[in-house]
């Protein structure tokens, strides 16, 4: 199945909820989702517990260096989507993930550090598809991104497409269900309403959708 | 699509194609040696050096009042035995009084 890997060596920029978000829209689209949670703070796990999981989504926990390709690999079948989740930091783990990705997804929030340190992820991403000689389909997406966007944001997206790096659009903007979604497990659908639900609804499901494009080969 | 979600996406699952992806050791050597160029390092929880604990099987966790706990810490300490020695003897005296054996 098509592997999405969501990578950036930042801590808190939005990895967890972006594969979150993803794997639950995808499973409501009916679509099966392993999810790999390979950060030993487990907050993919943690989520999984907080409530039943929705339906076509399995989580797989406590996925460490040494069995991050073998998961990979097992999982891996048309017709259904693995996620890995990481942890924010500059680890072998995450490259060996990149190493089996169909898609690698880099969230930052729209500021300098974000986009410095995650620039660290794209950087090595290109010398992976070297190595490896092999295409390795990458795309950045903002999160927490606010209604106005800042002089800031419009002057990061214009330098990383300038770059010619895939950016998502629609990104993920900053809600209060986006993060409520690990207080209360679930997906956007069960859990009990915060903020307006029709916008971070429709928001998560147009990102998605993007995602989904770039797997099937539509964008 | 599902039905109790009228605007929900509708994907085509036949479409999501996985790509062959090289998972030989080779391939992962390659990685880790990219990785270690740009500063991914190996952060794999470190086994724990040095001798292993002995293996502690039926072992008693007996929670007592904290008064309690430190006579018998005193009186470990005083005789310089394990406070496991001084339960044994404590269990001698009452399998003896309940006339167990
Ligand atoms: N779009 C968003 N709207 C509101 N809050 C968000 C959004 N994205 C992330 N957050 C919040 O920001 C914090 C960090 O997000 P998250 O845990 O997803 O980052 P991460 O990259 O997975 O972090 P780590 O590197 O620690 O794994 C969390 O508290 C999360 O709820
Ligand atoms: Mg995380």
């Amino acid at each position: 199945m098509p592997t999405i890997v969501v990578a950036s060596p930042k801590g808190g920029a939005g990895k967890s909820t972006t594969a979150v978000l993803l794997g639950t829209e995808l499973a409501r689209g009916g679509v099966d989702v392993t999810m790999l949670d390979c950060d030993p703070n487990r907050s993919l796990s943690l989520w999984a517990e907080r409530a039943d999981l929705p339906d076509r989504i399995s989580v797989q926990s406590d996925v460490g260096e040494s069995g991050i390709v073998r998961t990979i690999k097992a999982f891996d079948a048309d017709g259904q989507v693995v996620i890995v989740d990481l942890e924010g930091v500059a680890s072998r783990l995450v490259s060996r993930a990149i190493s089996q990705a169909d898609l690698v997804l880099t969230p930052m929030r729209a500021t300098t550090l974000d986009a410095t340190i995650g620039a660290r992820a794209l950087e090595l991403i290109a010398e992976e598809e070297e190595a490896l000689d092999r295409e390795i389909p990458h795309a950045v997406v903002f999160t927490m991104t606010k209604a106005i966007q800042s002089k800031q944001h419009k002057g990061i997206e214009a330098s990383l497409r300038g770059q010619g790096i895939d950016v998502i659009d629609p990104p993920l903007m900053e809600r209060a269900a986006f993060s409520g979604i690990f207080a209360f497990g679930g997906d956007l659908h069960s859990m009990p309403p915060q903020g307006n639900m029709d916008s971070a609804r429709a928001n998560a499901r147009a990102f998605a959708m993007e995602v989904y494009k770039r797997l099937t080969g539509e964008v | 699509m599902t039905q109790d979600d009228p605007f929900g996406i509708a994907l085509n699952t036949g479409k999501l194609k996985s790509r062959p992806k090289d998972a030989s050791p080779k391939a992962e050597a390659q990685s880790d040696a990219v990785a270690e160029k740009h500063g991914f390092v190996d952060r794999a929880p470190r086994k724990k050096r040095g001798r292993k604990p002995s293996p502690r099987t039926g072992q008693v966790h007996a929670k007592v009042m904290p008064e309690v706990s430190k006579e018998i810490a005193r009186e470990a300490r005083m005789r310089g035995v394990q406070q496991g020695v001084l339960i044994e003897e404590a269990w001698a005296l009452y399998k003896a009084d309940k006339e167990l054996d």
